[in-house]
Order: C-alpha cells, then structure tokens, then sequence
C-alpha cells in the first residue's frame, strides 16, 4: 500500500466533488490513506460514509505523489458491503444488466410503469432518486446488429457496454458502421455487465462474477487477433484497472493490454497511416464535458483530438466538474441531493461557454447533463458520424 | 500527419509548465503537456511573488548572489512575462494588482505580511500596515483559520464568525457561488453595523466568481474587501491553476492527465519520446523538443533517496550545495538550508548543464540556486523562466 507516499497537501481533497457539497463526506485524504492505517483486517468495519464516495477517481488523477486514495476506499467499500446487509437499491443497481434485460424485452411496458407517477414512488420507496427520468429501455438492442463479415485485416471486438446496448442501441450501430467504413471488421463477442455498477454497490462477488465471465469470453477473441474496442469509459476503466485490481484476477492482463478507447483507436488507425479520413464541416459551438472515467484511464482525450480534425467545430473542453451522477451513484436517494448540487454546478460551467449543445463519452454523463441543462447531450461518436456523414435508421424502441 | 506527435511536449503541469505551453502553443506549435498530478501551484496563495529581499522585486533579483538563475533572465523578459500574465487574467475574471517595479504587502493568516509582487484582485486592498482598522470575519468551525492571531497583532482588528453551514475552504467557496447564500450572507454583514475602514475575509469567497463576489460585498458595505490567504486548500492558487490551463488550452494546447513520465526513446543527441504506463500497455508521445517544470520536491520533480537526489524524468545530474553534512544549522528559520538549493544548473538557454541531448529545455522550480523561499521569487521565476526556455525551445525547433 503506498499511503505512505501521502504528504499531506490536500490536493486530492480540493479535487473531491462529494466533498464539496456533502459534508458527511471526510474527503479522499481522510477516507483513503489517512483512515488506511487504522484499518485492520481483523475488526468489522464500520465506517458507514465510505459509501458516499463516487468513485471519480478524481483524487487518485490528482495527487502528486502518485497515492490512490479512490483504490483505498474502492477496496473499503467492497469490504463494508461484504459486512453489511445491502438496502433495496444497492442490490437493484449491482444488478442492473439482469434489470436491463428484463427492461429491454418488456421495452414498452416497462418505459411506460418507469415514467407514470405511480412508478416514479414505487421508485422513491425503494430509494431511488427520480429528479432526471430514467433512461428508456431499447426493445431492439445491440445483441439484435447482424453480423457483416469483410476479410479485413483489422478486427474488432466491440465491448458496447450496458448502456449503450440497452439504451441506446442506435449509438452502438453507428459505432459500427464507423469502423466497418474504416474498413475494420466488427464482432460483437459474448460479454455481461462489466461489473462496475456491482463494485460501485459494495457487491464484489457479483462484480468478480460478470468479470470472470468477461474475461473468460475476450480472451478468446484477442487470442484470435482481435482488438478489442470499448466506448463506455466506465467500462473501459473497469476492464483495464479493476479486474485486475480490487477484482484480482491475473488473467485481465491480457484484455487489458488489448483494450483500446473507441477515439483513441480511431486515433491509432489514423496514425498507422491505415485511414485517411475526411472530415466535412460542421458549425457548431460544443462543450466537450469530460466524463471523470476517461481523465482516470490516462490516455488523454482522444476524441477532443478528433474533433479537433473537424473543420468549423468549436469544441470547449471541461474537466473541472463531475457531473455528480457517476452511474447508479446519484440514483440513490441518499447521494440525490449532492448529485443534484454538483450536476448543476457542472451545468452552470456548461452554460457560461454560450455552447450550444454538450458532447460527453458517458451515457451517464449526458444522462444528468441533458437531464438538467434540457440542452442535447451528443456521445462523440455522433458528432464524428456527422462530420463523415455515416447515417443509421434511428428505430428506437 | 501524426495526431499524437507533437513540436513540443512540457512534462508539468504548474505555473512553469503551463505558461511555457501557452506561450509556444500561442506561437502556432503543436504542444502536449504530460503530468503525473495537480501542481503546487494549488496550494500557493495565488499571489505572484518576484523577488521579496528587496522593495523594488526587479532591483532585488539584481541582489540575488551569483549563480542564481534569475540572472540568466533579461529584465525586459520579466516585464513582457508579467504584463502578459497581467493582461490574460483579465478576462478569466481574476485580474492581477501590481508592477514589478514595487513590491505589496499581503496579511497573512497569522497577522504577518507577506512581501509579494502581484496580487489577485480580491487581495489588492489587504493591509498594508498593524494600524489598519480591520474587521475579520470567520465562518463557524472553519479549520485552521484563528483569527484571534491576527488581532493580537493588529490592534485596531477585531472578528465575528458567520455559520455558512460548512467548515472547508473547499465547501464554503461553493457556497458563494450561490447568489441566494451570497444575498443571504451580505444581509448578515450589513446588520453588523461594523465601524472598521476594511472587511478581511479568509480567502473562501467563490471559485469561478471570486472577484465579482468581492465586487459586490464592497458595493453593498461601502468599505474595500480583501482575502487573506489560507493554509491549503487554498481556493486562490486553485483559481490561478484553473486560469492558466484554460488559456493553455484555448491556445490550442493538449493535457494528458495521470501521465508519470517512467521512461524516454533517445536517439543519438535527441528525445525523442516519453513513455508512460497506462492503465493496460505503455503508451508513448512524440516531439521535436520537451520542456522540464516538473517542480522541486513536492512537486515531484526531484525526488531525496538516502544516498543522493535524483532528476525523475530524465535522470538529468542534480546539483546540491556542498557536503549533506553541513547543511545543519542552528537557526530553523535562517532558510539557508543546502535543500533550497537542489536542482538541474541550467545555461543562459534555459538548457540542462552537462545534458546529453540538445532538445531538453527547462524552467520553473526545478532549476538549481533558486532558494524560492528564501528569495520569494517562486510564481515570479516560474513565469519569466518559462518565457525563457520556451524562446529558446522555439529558437532551436527553427
């Protein structure tokens, strides 16, 4: 453990979004490599606000020293939810892809209980926050894409995700369509919920189960040559950090060493020379809002550098605030009013750059985003997909 | 054309790092900036600080022993680096108060003053003397605030405490951002009915809109306003950080955040890469030159084993003063210490001595001989060293 690498500067907590609105939070300091000395692992644990952390990673991307304050208390919360019994929504939401599942094939009926009133309070009795709608559940998800088959030499495994799948399918094709105009092949393998929403729940079983199954599914396909790409940076952090990490299982190296951001592989291809691709002018004026888990995987901002290539794109970069959300996070009724306060901070930024519209990575992100600001809230992909003029049919539902 | 290659990369991202990449990514070149975390810069005072040994900062640096980089730095750069400085904080909102002809004062949190060059305007009426007839206002329960130091130093001060429902620097300046807490809090301030000729706050009153906050609680109260800057989290070296790198960024520059540097690509003379480890597979950026303003010690730059200190990015040679041995002294607070003086000695082209490659230039608070604290030169040589080495850096890609 390296917290005693902390000296004790506080950057971490100026970081911290909890932090600054909820102070029953301690902050990443305390809560991290402070509280890490008096954790043993033979006394049950009992500190309760370990839950209110997010999981940002915002203080692990900001020490100086390069302590992890959000792998402390990640490992905190996983040992609290193990001692603990969970409430209705922490189980709920660790069980979000069984949950989607069912919402996906019930599409119409389920979409309709989750926004009548009466749905909405069975919703608060269980603790679940309902200040932005709940997303729309897909009939048609992604599993549904048929597979086009090209002899390229580039092959992709597409990790798309739960929210993407379930949510928002028509994302997910123009994913596709995007690579295959590249001329990459794209397979969707056999995949489950990454595991994060379980972590994030203080379920590590349930988490290292999705994980294992995972694994166990792309390893096969990066054997095979494949790359694989994922576009939700949530998932994609837990792929590449927490399998191996808090999950502890060895053989994620290998995914990870072959995982690669949607942009970022885009970027890569563009590099190798292997595409040329024109980008046509778009006229807009956007802000780019940075979602925590794309600053946390370490790899810049590779779809800021894309739409860099746009020509007439005016693309303000924001990655001071978290939009508060940070998945099942701010659905929970005890986290509803700092997730409230910091997505309309996060908004009140958006808003004084006079854009027009928000672009974000995460489905979450612009869930909270668009859900407060009533701006639209694009995925990079989408404004990309304009600019080369690739078009799905947008069936929804 | 590569995306991920750039003209130049500056590894760093504090007052040096950023400053030298807006200037070059200002004059058309491509420039990423890598860093392991957030800078020092977050825990300063905000405040621009020259040269304190002396009234004029720009007379002081003339003082300055031999040897110290200062020197290597033309007064005319230290002018056009400050007034650069001055007039981009304009439009973040956040101005700066000062010349570099004179030095101010600033109170401190303990009833001192602190000599300093250039201040952000919420600071610009601090006291300047112990006869000032102050009134402080503390919140309840704020940490490591005590206004009581300061009033046992300046006789005509006196405090009341405001309950602003958090006891953080971090909770309260979000607060202020709120304009119905903002009203609510001025409404409390008026029925005080202080008598004092100035209101001095610890330096809490907002993030993005800390100057307007001050603007309006002097238009309501009729009396000058002033932040007296706290111990970190410190709010205005977190709002001076926020400003510099959106200016970076709106010039055109690119972040990479959580990027440790952990190994080069040389070829012969050259860099030619720097490598860090990402979350799955190392990943390397490219360029033409590279600017060090990895920071001293806290900021990560140089880094105390027992045996010697090491350079952490390039393990370039580092200079310390003398034997270990005989850096103990009697006096804690002489600031003679051998420590202050660690660091990579540079040429009059802000270039590394004794370094095997031509394109590594560097800045800030890494260099050698700058005894930042003794000489309360650290921001000050931060932005007129970074002017330095990137007009050199530019001079060498031509």
């Amino acid at each position: 453990m390296n917290y005693e690498h902390c000296i004790r500067c506080t950057i971490c907590v100026e970081n911290c979004p909890v932090f600054r609105v909820n102070p029953a939070f301690p902050g990443p300091k305390q809560s991290g490599p402070d509280a890490e000395r008096f954790r043993s692992g033979h006394e049950k644990s009992v500190d309760e606000w370990v839950m209110l952390c997010s999981q940002c990673k915002r203080c692990d991307m900001a020490c100086p020293c390069g302590v992890d304050p959000a792998q402390m208390i990640l490992r905190a919360q996983q040992r609290y939810g193990m001692e603990h019994p969970h409430t209705a929504a922490h189980l709920l939401f660790a069980n979000n892809y069984y949950l989607s599942t069912l919402g996906s094939i019930t599409a119409p009926l389920a979409n309709k209980i989750a926004s009548t009133k009466i749905g909405r309070r069975i919703f608060q009795r269980m603790g679940i926050a309902t200040y932005i709608p709940f997303p729309r559940f897909s009939f048609k998800t992604l599993r549904w894409e048929k597979k086009a088959r090209s002899r390229s030499a580039r092959k992709v495994a597409f990790f798309h995700g739960c929210f993407i799948n379930f949510y928002r399918p028509d994302i997910g094709r123009k994913i596709i369509r995007m690579l295959q105009s590249f001329s990459v092949d794209v397979v969707l393998p056999p995949q489950w919920c990454c595991g994060l929403p379980a972590l994030g729940n203080g379920n590590l079983d349930l988490a290292r189960s999705f994980a294992r199954r995972n694994v166990a599914s792309l390893s096969n396909y990066v054997d095979a040559g494949y790359d694989i790409v994922y576009t939700c940076t949530s998932c994609g952090l837990c792929l590449l950090h927490d399998y191996q990490g808090v999950m502890d299982i060895p053989e994620a190296k290998k995914i990870a060493e072959n995982s690669y951001d949607l942009h970022e592989y885009v970027l890569k291809l563009i590099d190798e020379k292997v595409i040329q691709p024109e980008f046509k002018e778009i006229r807009k004026k956007l802000a780019y809002h940075i979602p925590c888990h794309l600053r946390a995987l370490r790899i810049g901002y590779p779809a800021a550098n894309l739409m860099r290539l746009i020509p007439g794109l005016e693309c303000r970069i924001l990655d001071d605030a978290c939009c508060g959300l940070n998945g099942s996070y701010g659905f929970k009724k005890i986290n509803e009013a700092t997730a409230v306060q910091l997505g309309n901070r996060a908004v009140s930024l958006i808003k004084k750059t006079g854009a027009e519209a928000i672009v974000a990575d995460c489905g979450s992100c612009r869930m909270q985003l668009g859900g407060l600001s009533g701006m639209t809230a694009y995925d990079p992909v989408e404004i990309l997909c304009e600019s080369l003029e690739i078009k799905v049919n947008k069936s929804r539902n | 054309v590569s995306v991920t290659e750039y003209d130049v990369i500056v590894i760093g991202a504090g007052v040096a790092g950023l400053t030298a990449g807006a200037k070059l990514s200002s004059e058309g070149l491509k420039v990423a900036l890598v860093t392991m975390g957030e800078p020092t810069a977050c825990l300063s005072t905000g405040c621009i600080d020259v040269c304190s040994c002396d009234e004029n900062p720009l007379r002081g640096i003339e003082g300055l022993p031999a040897g110290h980089p200062f020197h290597f730095v033309t007064p005319e750069i230290i002018r056009q680096a400050l007034s650069d400085f001055q007039e981009f904080m304009v439009d973040p909102a956040l101005p700066y108060t000062g010349t570099p002809d004179k030095n101010r004062r600033v109170l401190s949190a303990i009833g001192t003053f602190k000599t300093t060059c250039l201040t952000p305007s919420t600071m610009k009426a601090s006291a300047q003397h112990e006869d000032e007839k102050v009134h402080i206002i503390t919140f309840a329960g704020l940490k490591d605030f005590y206004p009581s130091y300061i009033t046992s130093r300046l006789r005509n001060a006196s405090f009341s405490t405001y309950d602003a429902g958090s006891t953080t620097t971090m909770g309260i300046a979000a607060n202020f951002e709120d304009e119905a807490f903002l009203e609510g809090f001025i409404l409390w301030l008026e029925q005080l009915c202080m008598t004092e000729d100035k209101i001095a706050f610890p330096a809490v009153l907002g993030m993005e809109s800390a100057a307007e906050v001050v603007r309006k609680i002097e238009y309501r109260l009729e009396r000058p306003v002033f932040e007296i800057p706290t111990i970190p989290p410190s709010m205005p070296g977190r709002r001076l950080f926020n400003a510099l790198k959106d200016r970076f960024r709106r010039n055109g520059g690119v972040i990479y955040w959580g990027w440790p540097v952990i190994g080069v690509e040389k070829a012969g003379r050259q860099i030619e890469a720097v490598m860090a480890e990402s979350q799955g597979r190392p990943i390397s950026l490219n360029a033409g030159a590279f600017i060090l303003a990895t920071g001293s010690f806290v900021g990560g730059g140089l880094h105390a084993r027992r045996d010697k200190i090491i350079e952490k990015v390039f393990d370039l040679p580092v200079y310390v003063p003398g034997r270990w041995e005989e850096w103990y002294e009697q006096d804690y607070f002489s600031q003679n210490h051998g420590i202050g003086k660690a660091g990579i000695l540079v040429d009059s082209s802000f270039r590394p001595v004794d370094c095997p490659w031509e394109n590594v230039f560097i800045c800030g608070s890494v260099v050698a001989c700058l005894d930042a604290l003794k000489n309360g030169c650290g921001h000050g040589f931060a932005l007129a060293s970074a002017y330095a080495a990137a007009s050199s850096c530019r001079e060498y890609l031509r």
